[in-house]
């Protein structure tokens, strides 16, 4: 089905397969969408639409997901052809779909986002911790105690609000459950610099998730 | 071994987590959060805190987009078979 080039990466060659297409591997399905199998294409679509589209409304908002939903498999397409397997299809599939959702963001109106640093912990003069344990702890159990309709709401908002820069590193690495080296390559930027911002991402939103259940900490 | 404190402790996280930290750094880090209450509620929390809300922002494709997004998709499929 796919073949193996020297330099490690994947040749796809168009094959003939029996396999029903969603049985198929990405691999097979990119082979045969390239050699003009339409249901094939159809079924990379249906493989990967609920993540792309959960990806966008992340990055962007459930009113332009569509759009890049529709971007992202125009623009896979087009590219298939030169889809050489030196990553995993998903990776590169999700790569695309994330250049969609900024590529759109970046041509959209400027969102208004806010700094969310009162969120980021407190200390004493000592340097501990002001909040208590169980003032710290409550956390954890936020979605237990909170509606889930008000969480869901609540958490796509303070998302929405995170500067860019923070908001893109936090969907990527926390909420896609991207590597960190797939973070960095996505968003041009080093390791140790997808980390800080993941962290700074996750301390506001940590203290947003405090506030919510009623705790300054 | 190096001494740390809960706001020193807090910037290490999530190197500490991703597995960069250096030894001395780690093993100092750990000793802090053994004997802190604190920050081992901290911890817990600042863990558990991306599973929240990737739960809480799981967005379900939804019906009609799905079926736009088809329609979509074999248009520009019919439009690019070669003639």
């Amino acid at each position: 089905m796919c073949r193996r080039n020297t330099s490690g990466g994947t040749i796809l060659e168009p094959v003939s397969v029996d396999k029903p297409a969603s049985d198929s591997s990405d691999e097979v399905l990119a082979a045969r969408a390239v050699a003009g199998d339409a249901s094939a294409f159809e079924t990379i679509v249906e493989r990967y639409q609920g993540r792309v589209f959960r990806l966008a409304c992340r990055l962007t908002s459930e009113t332009d997901a569509p759009d890049i939903l529709q971007e992202t498999f125009l623009q896979v397409h087009r590219h298939l052809p030169s889809f050489r397997g030196e990553s995993q299809f998903g990776t590169w599939l999700y790569r695309i779909a994330t250049n969609a959702a900024l590529m759109h963001r970046r041509a959209s109106a400027r969102r208004p986002s806010e700094p969310l640093d009162h969120f980021l912990p407190r200390f004493d003069e000592r340097g501990r911790h002001a909040a208590t344990p169980a003032e710290l702890q409550v956390v954890s159990r936020a979605d237990e105690l909170l509606d889930r309709q008000f969480l869901a709401g609540k958490a796509r908002d303070v998302i929405a609000r995170m500067p860019d820069i923070y908001r893109d590193a936090f969907v990527l690495r926390d909420l896609e459950e991207m590597s960190t080296a797939d973070v960095a390559r996505a968003l041009d930027i080093e390791p140790a610099a997808v980390r800080q911002r993941v962290h700074r991402a996750r301390l506001m939103l940590r203290g947003y998730l405090s506030d919510l259940v009623g705790v300054k900490s | 071994m190096k001494e740390v404190a809960c706001i020193s402790g807090v910037e290490l996280l999530m190197d500490y987590l991703e597995g960069v930290l250096p030894p001395d750094l780690r093993a100092a880090l750990e000793a802090h959060v053994a004997g802190c209450e604190r920050c081992a509620a901290f911890v817990a929390s600042y863990r558990e805190t991306p599973r929240i809300l990737r739960d809480a922002t799981a967005s379900t494709l939804p019906d009609d987009i799905e079926a736009s997004l088809k329609a979509f998709v074999q248009r520009f499929l019919k439009d690019s078979r070669p003639r």
